[in-house]
This record gives C-alpha cells, structure tokens and sequence, in this order.
C-alpha cells in the first residue's frame, strides 16, 4: 500500500527530495520511484543488488554451447556417414553451431530473465488507466514516511 | 522550461510521424506494394513452370536469387553494428538511427530469406534443411556451409527481432499513454504494462547491455557464415582466406549506405531535424568511408592473392573478371564502392545530404554488383574450359530481374508501414540525453 505520489517536473528537483527523504530517514526499501527513463542517479540513492538477468544471460550462452556440441556430435554419431572426406566429429564446423547456439539461447534466456524480474507481463499494468505522463514519482510506502 | 514539457514535445513530435498518412506516403505505399506483388506472382510463376524460367545456364547455377540473399543479408548488418556496437562505444549520434537501422535489419533478414527458397526451386522441401528427427533417421549435414547458414541466419534474425522490440518497450508505454482506441489497446498490450519503476529499468539496462554484447559478434560471424559457402568451395575466385572480413567490410558498407538512403527522406518527410542533425549524418559519413576504404582494400588484395598466388586458373578468373563478360558490372562496382564514397573525404560533403544520398545510392548499386560479380563471373569461368564461349553466357530473365525488384518493394513496403505503426526514434534515449 503506498501514499500519495510525489511528483516533479524536473530531475533535479525530484533526486533532490529524493536524497532529503533518505536523510530524513525513510527506509530505502519502501521509497520506489517512477521516472520517464533511465535516471542512474536513482541507483546511487536508492542501492539495489545488482540484476540477476546476468545469471540468466549466463546460464543460457551456456546451455547454448552445450547444446551445440551436444546436438552436432550425437546426431553424426547416430548415423556416422562421412561427407566429403571430413571426420565424423568435426569439432570446427561444429564449433560454428555451437557459437550460434550459444548468442541465441544466451539472448533468448537473458530476455526472459528479464520479464521474470521485472515481473513483466503485467496484466494489471497493461489494463490500468495510472499515469504518470512524463513525470519523475516518488512513492512511498504507507505508515514508513 | 520545465523537464516534463520538454519531453512532452519530444513525445509529439516523434510520434506526429505515426499521424494520418499523406497522398505521397499512400503513392510510395501502393507503388512498393504493386513490386511486391508482381514479385510474388513471379514467384508462384516459377514454381508453376519449374526454374527452367529463371536463365540459369550450366555452369551458373547460382546466380541472382543467390545475390539477392548475400545483398539482403548484408544489408541486415548495419542494423546491429549501429545499434549493438555504437551502443558499447557510448556513441552518442546512435540515438538518431538506431531503430530505422534495427526494423531495416529486420526486414532485410526477411526478405532475405525469401531467396534460399526461391532459389530451391522445389520450395516446399526447404525444410529438408531444418535438423529434426525424421523417419529416416538421417540428420542434416553440419559439415556444411548452407546448414551453418541455416544456424546463423535464423539466429540473427531471431536476436534482431527481439533487440528490436526490446528497445521499444518503454517507448511502447509512451505511445500507450498518446494514442486512442484500438491503438491505445495494441500498444498497451506491446507495452507490457511496462510503467517506469527503478526495478524495470535496472533490469531493463542489464538486458539491453548484454542483447547488445550478443548481438555485436554476430556483426563479423553471420556475414563470414555466409561467405563460407563460397570460400568453402574450390571455385576459382570463391576459394580464398580473405572472404570472411571481406564479406563483412562489405556488408557493413551496404547496411550503412541503406541505412542513411532510408534516414535522408524519413527526416525531411517527418520533419525530424531537431533528432537527426547534420552532425549525426556526419559521424554515419564517416563509417561509410572507412568501409569502402576497406572493401577498396579487399579488392586489390583480392586482386593481388590471384597474381602473386601464381596459378593460372585463378589469374583467368580475375582477368575475365576484370575484361570478360561481364567487365561493365566490375568496373561499375569499383566506381561505386571506391571512387564514389571518396568525395566524402571532405567534411562539407559528409555534410551536405544531397551528396550523402547519391553515394548511398551509388554503394547500393555498388553492392549488388559486387555479389553479382563474384558469384556469376566466378562460376561462369571456373575449371571447365569447354564453357568459357560467349554462347553460354548468363544473364537473368524477366522472371528473376521482378522477384529481384519485389524484393525492393517488399522491403521498402514494410519500413514504409513501420514508420506508420512505431515509433521511429527511441523516444526514451532521445530524453536521457536532452
């Protein structure tokens, strides 16, 4: 439950009260903020654990390798015909499918990471009619001001 | 003025390009839609017939379908350089063509992989490509370049798509809030219900910067993918080590030169000076000149590999190359690839928007050509003297020169709607920096 918005036309102004709430003491993890991008200062105020969607980029680029190595070689194996004198495992061709595997899963699992952290579709978002228009918002969570 | 009005008036003005559309933007609409058409009646006339209609002719059989895909693809790579790399460098004029160059790596990559399958003849067995498990129990051959083709494109095209529309999502938010009606629900579901919160933009800047450290390698892998069909081959002007950062160099200077053919009339059409500024087409200039200094470089070095290289075989191809056949279409390649984008060694040039659009242009033929060139002059020459008459030369028919144009057409057909339906600047970036 938060209390009424605090809105600011200019960015200064709205890191300003920002900085004044955290002296006053308001306790970091119920002050949250609205801004029209990306404002880095925010960040320095209000320190936050660094994104997880690192983990996922992570773990997807190597699953993606994995993948790759995995597939070309089992899949030559199960049917060992060989083409145009080359061996049967031939780790450099297969290193190419391996790298494109790699950028695609990694991509694809750092965009979902994504979505799981920032808690995105949100239903609830996309039906309401709240709107801060260009606006930089502090909200605070009631009873902790 | 306070922040939020000058942000206001960035929201109107990028996203007044979405307005009504005029008389000329509807002519430009039905014309590149008539060559998409006519492309795909084209298409379905090939398949009816058999691609006996297409003028391949025994030795060449690879041949404008074939160009039409290393031209498409390369096209796609400035897309990804310009906003992938740019974005890792912290450049600042990237703001103003990064999502033209996103949607137009987009839609190359589509219209690009059109042509494998026109090319197939048989379309409908392309999936003979795709490894699954089939009944035969026969796997693809990963040994071979067209499967890595297979790998690279789809993989390009699918991290393209989604730095795409990752890029827009809180831009989406903007047009949310500015539109009405069906639009308002369309882009609220694009959106994401995406509202601004410290939390989705720490998580949105992480995503953004590894989509953009993903994409980077795939600027110098997708384009040498390609050119290892040919390299991989033991054609004589195909089989060389040079190809890959030659394809590349290339690629990036065909991307650069649509990207700025399609930015010059989208800023006057949509009265964008305030984004898009002299300097920032200055900065563009620059990469289009340093690319063709490198495919300048390829050339002679390319040149060079077949005369030192001592072998006879190679030595014909690059003189047929230079004095057979198809002679007009290398010098015309060395004109546009070379000699043209050298007047923007000066600064009033780079400058001068007019002159910028008439080299773009020129590198765009330029480019064409220059697949052209080595795929048909290669192959019309290669080991089998008995074919080096003038009676077998190829030359395309009517029926590949109009799925050629469609292609044109359909690429220009989906900016043109794409400048109708997002936003053609990244709203957002635009704010961050003002």
């Amino acid at each position: 439950m938060t209390g009424e918005p605090l809105i600011f036309d200019d960015k200064e102004i709205f890191l300003e009260n920002l900085r004044r709430l955290v002296r006053e003491g308001v306790p970091k993890d119920s002050i949250r903020t609205i801004t029209p991008f990306a404002v880095p200062e925010v960040q320095e105020i209000l320190p936050q654990p660094r994104s997880k969607v690192r983990l996922f980029a992570l773990i997807g680029a190597g699953a993606g390798t994995v993948t790759g190595f995995a597939f070309t070689i089992l899949t030559s194996l199960s049917w060992p015909l060989i083409v145009g004198g080359k061996p049967i495992v031939s780790l450099p061709p297969f290193l190419i499918i391996a790298f494109a595997l790699t950028i695609l899963f990694g991509s694809l699992s750092t965009f979902l990471g994504f979505l799981l952290l920032s808690r995105l579709p949100s239903i609830r978002s996309i039906r309401s009619e709240e709107e801060y228009g260009n606006a930089f918002v502090i909200l605070v969570e009631e009873g902790r001001r | 003025m306070a922040d939020t009005e000058k942000y206001a008036r960035t929201d109107q003005d990028i996203l007044a390009a979405m307005g009504k559309p005029g008389r000329a933007y509807l002519a430009g609409l039905g014309v590149t839609a008539s060559l998409a058409v006519i492309g795909a009646l084209l298409w379905a006339y090939q398949i009816r017939n058999g691609l006996g209609v297409a003028g391949y002719t025994h030795p060449v059989n690879w041949a404008v379908y074939i160009t039409n895909f290393v031209f498409w693809v390369g096209i796609a790579h400035s897309g990804t350089l310009i906003s992938a790399v740019l974005y890792l460098f912290h450049a600042r004029y990237r703001t103003s063509f990064n999502r033209a160059a996103e949607a137009m790596t987009v839609f190359a990559l589509m219209v690009a992989g059109l042509f494998p399958l026109v090319h197939l003849g048989r379309s409908w067995v392309f999936y003979y490509l795709i490894p699954y498990p089939t009944q035969r129990l026969l796997w693809v051959n990963f040994r071979s370049p067209l499967i890595w083709d297979v790998f690279a494109v789809s993989t390009y095209f699918t991290v393209s798509a989604v730095f795409f529309y990752v890029g827009m999502i809180p831009d989406f938010a903007v047009a949310r809030r500015l539109t009405e009606g069906v639009r308002k629900r369309i882009y609220s579901l694009l959106s994401l219900g995406w509202k601004g919160t410290e939390r989705e933009w720490r998580h949105y800047n992480k995503l953004y910067l590894f989509l953009a450290a993903f994409a980077t390698p795939l600027v110098a892998s997708v384009h040498s993918v390609v050119s290892w069909d040919f390299a991989m081959s033991i054609v004589p002007g195909w089989h060389t080590t040079i190809f890959a950062p030659y394809f590349v160099a290339g690629a990036i200077l065909s991307g650069t030169a649509m990207v700025i053919t399609l930015v010059v009339p989208m800023r006057k059409a949509l009265n964008l000076y305030r984004y898009i500024t002299d300097d920032h087409f200055e900065s563009i200039a620059k990469i289009l000149l340093f690319t063709s200094l490198i495919v300048t470089y390829a050339y002679i070095v390319e040149f060079g590999l077949a005369w030192y290289g001592g072998n006879i075989v190679e030595m014909e191809s690059f003189r047929y190359r230079a004095f057979g056949d198809y002679r007009y279409f290398t010098w015309t390649m060395f004109f546009c690839n070379s000699l043209a984008p050298l007047a923007l060694v000066a600064r009033r040039l780079r400058r001068n928007t007019a002159v910028l659009l008439v080299v773009s242009l020129l590198v765009n033929v330029g480019m064409w050509l220059e697949r052209f060139v080595i795929i048909v002059t290669s192959l019309a020459h290669d080991f089998d003297p008995y074919v080096w008459g003038t009676t077998t030369v190829y030359a395309p028919t009517y029926v590949e020169v109009g799925i050629s144009l469609g292609s044109f057409g359909l690429f220009f057909m989906l900016y043109l709607i794409f400048l109708k339906t997002l936003p053609v600047l990244s709203i957002t970036e635009i704010k961050e920096h003002q």
